[in-house]
């Protein structure tokens, strides 16, 4: 990378969970007093983050187990927005937080990739001028018209990657999992993720294994406790990751 | 109190600007998470259509032979059958409308949507729904005696007008429910019991004064009232019935859609 261009950027970025906790005594007070009381107690998930992250850079998320990896990346893709900070993105974001998810089980998959590309926010022409490079994409072949119901995991992680992937996405999200689906499969994943990346993409890669990331990722961000404890180059923020779990 | 009225000010201004209902992309989501909704209800079942008109149909039997003992009106069947259609609609639709959002948990967690997609898919599935199954009953309809006029065109405005008022009390209930999950439960508790707190097994003329009084608290009374009117009495709906129906659904889906703007950002932590 000559220039230095940003594609994320988050300024001191507070995330919250929104829980109740005191059942429907806090109910009472809620109503009987209103604007005084609040209904959810507020628990911090993520606390003052700030971090930058460069146009075509592959950039890696090291932590723990609810450390916050998740919801940063869900914070990105716009699902959750903010209580404090700002987050500002510089293209469109694809995210793959899950493979899997919104299929619907008694649908064919043709069905499905309608279905999705909709939630996704597509448009019916923009649907119908897609389908056969999903279709293709996806390799199920005659598959695509059965039931959802009775494809196998690897199938129908084939399927929502093929959807997930379709829009040429210039930020590109990816939370664990690529490790579902057969060799042949994994492998034109991750081709098809290096070729995103080629093609000037900025990919951000979630992960508790070092090894998958350091393949891939030239710097990285440890994520600990709700915060950025560290950003540097893989190695590292790999060994400080590794330092966590020494005692 | 002037947090109330500060929230009333500000309502039609934040409902306009912060829902996409004119985005393309979202107008399809709604649609086809509807459609998808109905194409699931009817896959694999043989007789389709006819289960959602089995249950009036058995209710219908038991109300012609039970209560048509105290109610000496002319085409009571027609008077049961129509209450109980719009009924079984209002009813059902809200309960579809409450668990929307636990039923989009995983949709919700992992796509960025709005989740007024998901109250709204429900209510147009219901409305759909609710005119497939209307077709065959019109047969029905003709047959008990209905003499269709003028007023029918009523239906059609006063339909979204029942839909909204679905839709805001769904909505308050449905998000309600994700932190308490006894709404769900209690609603489906008491929603027999408002069964026979409406109009549909009897005449509200049955009553006295002061019971008529205490039927015309129910919200629900003034909407199956309306319905009595299009589709038993075919006349335009009175304007009490119509007015309050307005009202109601206005109170309703500010209600609604206020609880639901202000409490949506505590859903992914608690679904």
């Amino acid at each position: 990378m000559n220039s230095v261009e940003p594609m994320i950027r988050l300024t001191n970025v507070d995330i919250c969970f929104y829980v109740q906790e005191n059942g429907f005594v806090s109910m009472k007070d809620f109503l009987l007093h209103p604007g005084k009381y609040k209904l959810l107690q507020k628990s911090f998930v993520l606390k003052d983050v700030n971090l930058q992250i460069n146009k075509g850079e592959s950039f890696a998320l090291l932590g723990k187990n609810g450390s916050g990896k998740s919801t940063l990346l869900r914070a990105l893709s716009g699902i959750i927005t903010p209580d404090k900070g700002t987050i500002e993105l510089f293209g469109a974001v694809a995210p793959l937080l899950g493979l899997g998810v919104g299929l619907e089980h008694e649908l064919t998959g043709i069905e499905n990739i309608k279905l999705s590309c909709a939630l996704m926010g597509m448009t019916k022409a923009e649907i119908k001028l897609r389908l056969p490079e999903i279709i293709s994409f996806s390799e199920l072949g005659e598959a695509i018209n059965w039931q959802v119901k009775r494809y196998s995991t690897g199938m129908m992680s084939r399927l929502s990657f093929s959807i997930a992937i379709i829009k040429q996405p210039e930020i590109l999200l990816i939370d664990e999992v690529l490790s579902v689906g057969d060799l042949g499969f994994q492998q034109k994943c991750m081709k098809k993720v290096m070729e995103i990346k080629n093609n000037g993409a900025t990919i951000i890669f979630v992960s508790h294994n070092f090894e998958e990331v350091s393949n891939m990722c030239t710097r990285a961000a440890l994520v600990n406790d709700g915060t950025v404890e560290f950003v540097g180059s893989v190695k590292e923020v790999g060994e400080r990751y590794n330092h966590l779990f020494d005692n | 109190m002037s947090y109330y009225l500060k929230f009333a000010q500000n309502f039609p201004k934040a409902f306009m600007t912060k829902l996409p209902l004119f985005n393309k992309g979202f107008q399809n989501a709604v649609l086809s998470l509807a459609l998808k909704t109905i194409k699931l209800r009817y896959k694999n079942s043989f007789l389709g259509i006819f289960w959602s008109m089995l249950n009036p149909l058995i209710f219908l039997t038991i109300l012609i032979i039970v209560f048509k003992q105290i109610n000496h009106i002319e085409h009571f069947a027609l008077y049961a059958l129509t209450g109980l259609i719009f009924w079984n609609f209002i009813s059902a639709s809200i309960l579809q409308v409450l668990t929307s959002f636990i039923d989009n948990a995983s949709i919700l967690k992992s796509i960025n949507l709005h989740p007024f997609c998901f109250p709204l898919s429900a209510m147009v599935a219901a409305v759909f729904n609710l005119m497939l199954t209307l077709l065959p009953f019109f047969v029905i309809m003709f047959f008990l005696g209905y003499e269709m006029n003028w007023s029918f065109l009523a239906f059609f405005p006063f339909t979204i007008i029942t839909a909204i008022f679905v839709l805001g009390l769904g909505m308050f209930m449905g998000t309600v429910n994700v932190f308490f999950r006894d709404i769900q439960l209690l609603w489906t508790t008491i929603i027999p019991a408002f069964f026979y707190f409406t109009p549909i097994a009897y005449t509200p003329e049955l009553l006295n004064e002061n019971q008529r009084f205490l039927l015309k608290l129910n919200p629900f009374y003034y909407f199956v009232e309306s319905y009595h009117d299009i589709f038993y009495r075919s006349v335009f709906p009175s304007f009490e019935n119509f007015g309050m129906s307005l009202f109601i659904a206005l109170l309703s889906i500010t209600i609604g859609y206020a609880a639901f703007n202000k409490y949506r950002k505590g859903f992914i932590s608690n679904i």
